[in-house]
């Protein structure tokens, strides 16, 4: 530990925890504009904003990045600095396109708050904006660069969070811009679209493409039949913009504001998280105990995941469960089996998808599979960002909100069904449902607590009836290189596989922490999120996706047997491997 | 060539200190070569070839008289030891031709008392 | 034995009376029969400047300065009797001291051997036989020699601190990222005397317990790189690079890393970014390179020619070293002075020498009969030194309490036709152009401050803008994250500091007292003066000039680009400039 005084008040902290974090310990908050509170991110030292002093000392170091050392009488605030921060502040601004108004993060900018906060009234230096186009290409990510104050966030998890090295910066001096290297399109770089570079912008120079436009066109054509879902992880992290605590789960106001936006039925991706267990766990019980296909069996509910193997790591297409997302299994049932049930007409069929995802929006159009219904299984995703914003649009008092039920039976969800949200949360509801496949016997405790947490890569075994059952957990793809290393080392000396059965989630911490979840992510807050949806795990009496009534009505009704010819048609892809920048 | 030892060194310091030769240096850094140290070089070869002069004539780094470059420094015993500013092709073979074979110094190009 | 006389006339208002000199000698020589005995020779530069004729004798070495036609007889008398002529005689200074330089122009660089004639390796040899790594350190903070890039931190203290960490592999760098406008001082140790700095780097790998080596050298340099690959070649022939060095137990082994022309990779964190193939960003300090460098090992980057220096010290002893220079700044410092000096090049001084020795002591003054002005020393991220303070002595401190720096040791000199306020605009411009453009207050600030100058230059300036400019120098101070950024404001608070006057009259009369600035000049035919010869007609590059030699001449002021050419050229001053 060290002992030191910050503006005459003492601290004391770990060792190299920085000034500006041992500052947060005794309240007080020095303004910083490139450091991320998240710690996956590293100090940049970018912005020059968070400078303090060392008592009597000329000098101004940097608080994000440096350690606080033992006795270090620290000043943060005295006239000269925050004229600096002022200035530099300032300068920012000449550097700013004024178009806050329409900015997707009018309200919730970084920068319009500093600049607010330090009572800026004036332009006092020469607007110099350079005249950059955006980048929409992708559909899903839109790259702003005027709007950008190259503080390296996105850079950053791009590269060293999610290993993907899709942006970076070309040029130097005042040219110097966030980019995907080489200057190419962002469609044609190796983006994977998990959105984390959008969800750690400070400004608007990185957003989500917004898709609230198309959904109230769908929404307010008569002709349309609009039906909804929403994902595990929005529903405890919506609240966020409603000043609901960290990590409160809101599901039953979701609903509720759904059906008045004018939605004719509202499904949770939760049911169909469900299917995907069915599928995926029969999958690995064929593997594992008939020794059909190969082991270990990776999961694939997280298309960023998918989009990376099919570009990066290829050779792995052959363990990839073939079992789609939820919320594609969810659009294929609602435009075959929920419109025959309900003798509509698919054409006229709208699902949209609400996803704390920014890749679920490439998703829905990723290959032909996405539209096994004879249409495209889900027409537009919206993240829970854009959500929020469609309650507030639709004058929808959320807090206030009675609570209510979702449509049956594409609604009604196991406890295994919601922790698909968090890092480990698959992992967990297959064993639950493997483990019954496997023995034909109930678990006595559904818990495992190895596979969760926020540790990049969870290695655990599980005995199911004395047979072993070596599995990995990973998430942030940066994480992912370790553990299929492992797993060709394994094969090319010829050794015993070192997993079984591999999750994969692309984002830290899962879903709970996506790209297009509300702003300011950091590991208090994954957690907080992930305990939402553990709560609301205990909380159902069904923990176990086989034991969901109406999942089990589907496959009675319709689906035939997991894995079954309908099922296989329906519910399952294929993978292939794709060129990592394309031409 | 075989590993250097400590007497190795000594030795090739000592050889090189016994042999008096008479020697020309052309600077051969970038100033030189920018100013056309190569053909001073190459003309001073020549020269020395038909005059049959016994003189060695070697490279060397840049003295840092630059914009006096190309700089020849030329050292015939029982002569002064002066370096040759702005040598042009005149002044090369006047270097061979006077200095190292008629042992006079060639008017208006010493660079003298500058290091 | 006969004497050879040099004679220079070294500059006085009249006309070159070199040539008169060596007929009045000749004449002289031949009256008195000397033919064999005394040879005079008319010579392009004695190493005095403005002192009338000037002449040496050598072997003797007696100088006369202000020599008249009637010492002439005199001064060949004495040589007769072998006593010098006292009535002119000056003492010969020796004003240069060649340490780093010492084989520059001496050995020839492509040979091994000719560097170990020279004392080469003879350091290596005796620290290798008897020093521990300690004892090498402790020698090296003895002789106070501190670091040549620019900050001057102690070498010796940051051999320490990278020796000390534990890890399993430390580097040496040598950092050949020169790149200050003017200055060529490494480019010249490294082409000129190449193995002196891998001796160098040996001793300091040695000394910090580092195995590897590596040159880091910006690409413009292909002669150095050339020269130092083959050294390195040679070394490894000769087992002075490789395993069980000169018959010890040391292993060193060097590689060499170009550098891709980005002059904010001479810092040290951005360096170590390049060299591991990343882009050439500083990143925060802490930590150190001396904890946590290249590929997150300790390594120690030193200088080009603080490498150089090394050799020598070990050589001659801390002792020794320490005696030369000044009381905090040891040793010498090589400048490369360039710009609008009579003799440009690469000079070597103990430190403390006045900068007017520098300037006209060793570079003779300004060209063309100017006046010099200023000089800038420390490139981009120093400051100017004016002429009235020209006694102020080259060492770490004197410069920076003159609101410079030391830098790498490029000094600029300018003359009377400099304007202060477009110099400082030239050094910020360059750091705008080689800002890496990872922090705000380098980035928009540089770019801001820089169109700030160019109001000023083209006269559309207000105080304002001035106060602007100090604020926006202030913040760049104290809040970018490396070097360059902190530093890149010094030309402009300097000039500002020094030639306020100049600055005031841009923005108050739209003037520019240098008459340098195109927006506030305008050049005109004087039609009385003028002879109709034509030249401004064809010098000028934008056929701005229109008329005949029967006619006479006109500027039009429309396609006028101000560039001057004219003015050069005519030959009877005809053409004003205001």
């Amino acid at each position: 530990m060290v002992k030191a005084v910050i503006n005459g008040i003492q601290v004391e902290v770990p060792e190299q925890t920085t000034i500006l974090n041992a500052a947060k310990k005794v309240q007080i908050k020095i303004p910083t504009l490139c450091k991320h509170p998240d710690s996956y991110l590293h100090a940049s030292g970018a912005c020059g904003i968070c400078l303090v002093r060392v008592k009597g000392s000329k000098k101004m170091l940097r608080a994000c990045c440096t350690p606080i050392e033992e006795g270090m009488d620290i000043i943060t605030h005295d006239p000269e600095i925050v004229a600096i921060r002022r200035t530099v502040i300032e300068l920012f601004l000449s550097n700013h396109p004024n178009e806050c108004l329409s900015c997707g993060r009018n309200n919730n900018c970084e920068l319009q708050t500093l600049v607010a906060d330090f009572g800026i009234r004036e332009e006092y230096f020469e607007k110099i904006v350079r005249d950059i186009p955006k980048d929409d290409s992708t559909g899903n990510i839109v790259l702003d660069p005027r709007k950008c104050i190259n503080c390296g966030r996105c850079v950053d998890v791009c590269q060293n969070v999610q290993d993907v090295w899709a942006l970076t910066f070309l040029h130097r001096g005042f040219n110097t811009r966030m980019a995907p290297a080489g200057d190419i399109s962002l469609s044609d770089s190796p983006c994977v679209r998990c959105g984390q570079c959008a969800a750690h912008c400070p400004t608007g120079a990185i957003v989500e493409q917004d898709d609230t436009v198309l959904a109230w066109r769908a929404l307010r054509d008569p002709e349309q039949y609009c039906v909804v879902q929403i994902a595990p992880a929005v529903r405890v992290a919506l609240g966020e913009a409603f000043g609901f605590p960290f990590g409160a789960n809101v599901t039953k106001k979701i609903y509720a504001a759904l059906r008045r936006m004018g939605f004719k039925a509202v499904f949770d991706t939760n049911f169909s998280a469900d299917v995907t267990i069915m599928e995926e766990a029969s999958e690995f019980v064929e593997r594992f105990v008939h020794k059909k296909g190969p082991l270990p069996l990776i999961t694939s509910c997280c298309p960023s995941w998918v989009d990376f193997m099919e570009k990066f790591h290829s050779d792995m297409i052959p363990h990839f469960s073939s079992a789609k997302s939820p919320h594609e299994m969810m659009g294929a049932l609602i435009k075959t089996y929920y419109a025959q049930k309900n003798n509509l007409d698919p054409a006229k069929l709208k699902v949209v998808s609400v996803m704390p995802c920014t890749a679920k929006k490439f998703e829905i159009s990723r290959s032909a599979d996405m539209s096994v219904s004879g249409y495209q299984d889900v027409d537009v995703v919206l993240t829970t960002r854009e959500l929020a914003r469609m309650i507030k649009q639709a004058g929808i008092d959320f807090v206030n909100l009675p609570d209510e039920e979702c449509d049956h039976i594409l609604g009604d969800y196991s406890g295994a069904g919601t922790i698909f949200g968090a890092t480990g949360g698959v992992m967990e509801a297959a064993l639950r449902t493997a483990y019954s496949f496997v023995t034909g016997e109930k678990l006595a405790k559904v818990e495992f607590e190895n596979v969760r947490g926020l540790e990049g890569v969870k290695e655990t075994s599980v005995d199911i009836k004395g047979t072993e059952v070596k599995i990995a957990v990973a998430h942030g793809l940066v994480n992912v290189e370790f553990v299929l290393n492992q797993i060709r080392r394994a094969r090319k000396e010829g050794k015993p596989l070192p997993y079984h059965f591999v999750e994969v989630m692309a984002c830290p911490g899962g879903c709970v922490g996506g790209g297009g979840q509300p702003y300011g992510v950091t590991d208090e807050l994954r957690l907080a999120r992930a305990g939402g949806l553990y709560s609301d795990d205990e909380a159902k009496t069904v923990r176990c996706s086989h034991e969901n009534p109406y999942v089990r009505q589907l496959y009675k009704e319709f689906l035939g047997k997991p894995l079954g010819e309908k099922a296989h048609h329906l519910l399952h892809t294929k993978y292939q491997p794709l060129p990592v920048y394309r031409r | 060539m075989a590993k250097l030892t400590r007497e190795d060194l000594a030795k090739i310091k000592q050889d090189a200190t016994a042999a008096e030769k008479n020697w020309i240096k052309v600077g051969y850094s970038s100033c030189g070569i920018a100013a056309g140290a190569q053909e001073i070089f190459d003309v001073l070869c020549e020269e020395a070839r038909k005059h049959n002069a016994d003189i060695e004539i070697r490279k060397c780094g840049c003295v840092g008289m630059c914009s006096a470059e190309p700089i020849v420094e030329v050292c015939v015993r029982g002569m002064p030891r002066v370096h040759y500013g702005k040598v042009d092709r005149e002044t090369a073979v006047k270097i061979i031709e006077d200095h190292v074979c008629g042992r006079l110094l060639v008017n208006d190009h010493v660079m003298d008392g500058r290091i | 034995m006969s004497r050879t006389v040099f004679i220079k006339d070294t500059g006085t208002a009249g006309k070159d009376r070199t040539r008169d000199f060596y007929g009045f000698f000749l004449g002289v020589i031949r009256e008195k029969g000397l033919e064999n005995e005394v040879i005079p020779v008319r010579v392009a530069d004695i190493g005095l400047y403005n002192q009338g004729v000037a002449v040496r004798v050598v072997p003797d070495n007696f100088v006369y300065t202000r020599v008249e036609e009637s010492d002439v007889s005199l001064i060949v008398d004495s040589i007769k009797t072998g006593e010098p002529y006292s009535a002119k005689q000056v003492k010969p200074v020796s004003k240069q001291l060649r340490i780093v330089l010492r084989n520059c122009g001496v050995v020839d660089p492509e040979s091994l051997e000719d560097y170990i004639a020279h004392d080469g390796f003879a350091a290596l040899a005796k620290v290798l036989e008897s020093y521990t790594p300690e004892k090498v350190i402790q020698e090296m903070k003895a002789s106070g020699l501190r670091g040549r890039g620019g900050a001057g931190f102690p070498t010796g203290m940051k051999w320490e601190f990278t020796r000390k960490p534990r890890s399993d592999q430390k580097y040496i760098v040598c950092n050949g990222d020169e790149g200050d406008p003017g200055a060529y001082m490494d480019r010249g140790v490294l082409e000129g005397d190449p193995y002196s700095v891998i001796e160098g780097m040996i001793i300091g790998g040695y000394a910090i317990g580092a195995s590897k080596g590596l040159f880091y050298i910006r690409a413009e340099y292909p002669v150095a790189i050339e020269r130092i690959e083959k050294a390195i070649r040679r070394c490894h022939e000769t087992g002075l690079l490789g395993n069980n060095i000169l018959g010890s137990s040391f292993s060193f082994d060097l590689e060499i890393r170009l550098g891709a022309g980005a002059f904010v990779c001479g810092e040290e964190t951005a360096l170590i970014a390049s060299i591991e193939g990343k882009r050439g960003y500083p990143s925060p300090r802490p930590p150190f390179p001396s904890v946590k460098g290249l590929w997150g090992r300790p390594t120690c980057i030193n200088n080009v020619e603080t490498l150089a220096n090394v050799p020598v010290i070990l050589h001659k002893g801390a002792d020794w070293f320490s005696k030369i220079g000044t009381e905090t700044s040891k040793g010498t410092k090589v400048f490369a002075v360039t710009g609008k000096v009579k003799n440009s090049g690469l000079v070597e001084v103990p430190m403390g020498t006045t900068v007017e020795d520098i300037v006209y002591g060793i570079c003779g003054g300004a060209m063309r009969g100017k006046q010099v002005k200023a000089i800038q020393t420390g490139g981009p991220s120093g400051g100017v030194i004016p002429k009235e303070y020209f006694g102020t002595k080259v060492d770490y401190e004197s410069l920076q309490k003159m609101g410079s720096i030391m830098g790498s040791g490029g000094m600029i000199v300018m003359d009377e036709d400099d304007c202060m306020v477009d110099i400082a605009k030239f050094y910020l411009g360059f750091c705008v152009d080689e800002s890496c453009g990872k922090c705000a207050p380098c980035r928009i600030g540089g770019t801001q401050m820089l169109k700030l100058l160019t109001k000023v230059t083209d006269g559309q300036g207000t105080q304002k803008d001035l106060a602007r400019l100090e604020q926006i120098s202030h913040a760049m101070q104290k809040a970018s994250l490396c070097g360059l950024g902190q530093t890149a404001p010094n030309p402009v608070l300097s000039t500002l500091h020094y030639y306020r006057a100049e600055y005031d009259a841009h923005v108050n009369e739209k003037k520019c007292p240098a008459c340098k600035c195109a927006k506030l000049i305008r050049f005109v035919i004087v039609q009385n003066k003028c002879v109709k010869c034509g030249m401004c007609f064809k010098a000028c590059p934008v056929n701005a000039i229109s008329g005949s030699r029967e006619s006479g001449y006109l500027i039009d002021q429309t396609k006028c680009i101000r560039c001057g050419q004219c003015f050069e050229v005519c030959k009877p001053k005809a053409i004003s400039r205001s």
